[in-house]
């Protein structure tokens, strides 16, 4: 893994960030946008599940509206993500933080792209009503841990 | 005409604000909590305009998305006023010079009033055009501002702790 972090920083992308004073700073607002679209997303679906949403909308439906902006929200995320992480990449593996973050969202993507996605996707008779419930719970859970590990980097990184 | 500056230096004062001044997890819980029902505010702001510009959930009535949304965004809109309230009551003086945080009051204020004017005006005829998965072209123009509005805060936001112009 050392020799990966060590060529992660030794880019000049990386070299650029470290000794710019803005692009860090500018890289970081524009991940927020994305991020708080990402969420967006991920939140009207989960409403929907929870039975809280627009119910009047098929579940299919909006699941499906809301994978296109999952999908360009996503990459605009991992886009202006990873830069920050090669930066300073030897540092961030030591902080548990950091680490916690990236478990939830390796959790978080995993859960999204299979069984919420099939449930969500799923014929709505088709399911007891608890499944969806607790699909939207643990989906609103992981991604608002995902968000608030994020956050907290800065302070405890 | 008279300074805020002293009413800023006698909040700043209090016990209390200097206690989360200077607790070690006061701020950071404060700023985490903002962060956090920021995201889910605007976040679901920002489905609500991708449905008006017409790129998202177009099958879907317009009054219908926003009327089922609407407690949510307030269950975001509240605790993110309110812990933004608290920020600026633990540093009034630092923030009060940020060129970032006086764009960001400025911005907020030009999103509600977009807001405000959609909802007392365009919005009151949706029944007429709700359905269509191309709304009419105010709402569209109401929900491209709010986009760009809702974006400029966040980044606005994030910019007030960089030390740009400090």
């Amino acid at each position: 893994m050392l020799p990966f972090l060590e060529w992660c920083e030794g880019l000049a992308v990386s070299q650029a960030y470290r000794e710019s004073l803005w692009l860090f700073t500018l890289t970081q607002s524009l991940h927020l946008v994305a991020i708080t679209t990402f969420i967006g997303a991920i939140l009207i679906v989960d409403l929907r599940l929870l039975g809280w949403g627009p119910v009047r909308q098929s579940r299919a439906g909006m699941a499906r509206s809301a994978q296109r902006i999952l999908l360009w929200a996503g990459l605009a995320v991992l886009a202006t993500g990873i830069p920050q992480f090669t930066a300073n990449a030897l540092s961030y593996p030591r902080s548990p933080v950091f680490v916690v973050k990236m478990c939830l969202l390796a959790a978080a993507l995993v859960f999204t792209a299979t069984v919420r996605r099939r449930v969500a996707l799923a014929d709505e008779g088709g399911l007891p009503s608890w499944v969806p419930r607790a699909v939207g719970a643990v989906s609103l859970a992981l991604w608002m841990g995902v968000t608030i590990g994020g956050r907290l980097i800065a302070f405890y990184g | 005409m008279p300074s805020i500056i002293p009413a800023l230096e006698w909040i700043e004062g209090l016990p209390w604000t200097t206690a989360i001044r200077e607790s070690a997890w006061g701020y950071p819980i404060i700023e985490t909590a903002h962060v956090a029902s920021i995201v889910a505010f605007t976040g679901l702001v920002i489905m609500m305009d991708l449905r008006l510009v017409g790129l998202a959930f177009t099958h879907a009535p317009l009054t219908q998305i926003q009327r089922r949304l609407f407690p949510w965004q307030m269950a975001g809109l509240v605790p993110s006023t309110a812990t933004g309230l608290l920020l600026c009551c633990v540093d009034p003086l630092r923030y009060y010079g940020n060129v970032f945080f006086r764009v960001k009051l400025v911005l907020l204020a030009l999103a509600g009033v977009n807001a405000l004017a959609f909802h007392l005006r365009t919005y009151r005829t949706a029944r007429r055009w709700e359905d269509d998965p191309r709304v009419t072209s105010t709402a569209r123009l109401a929900g491209a501002v709010s986009l760009l509005l809702w974006s400029a805060i966040i980044v606005s936001g994030r910019l007030i702790a960089s030390n740009w112009f400090n």
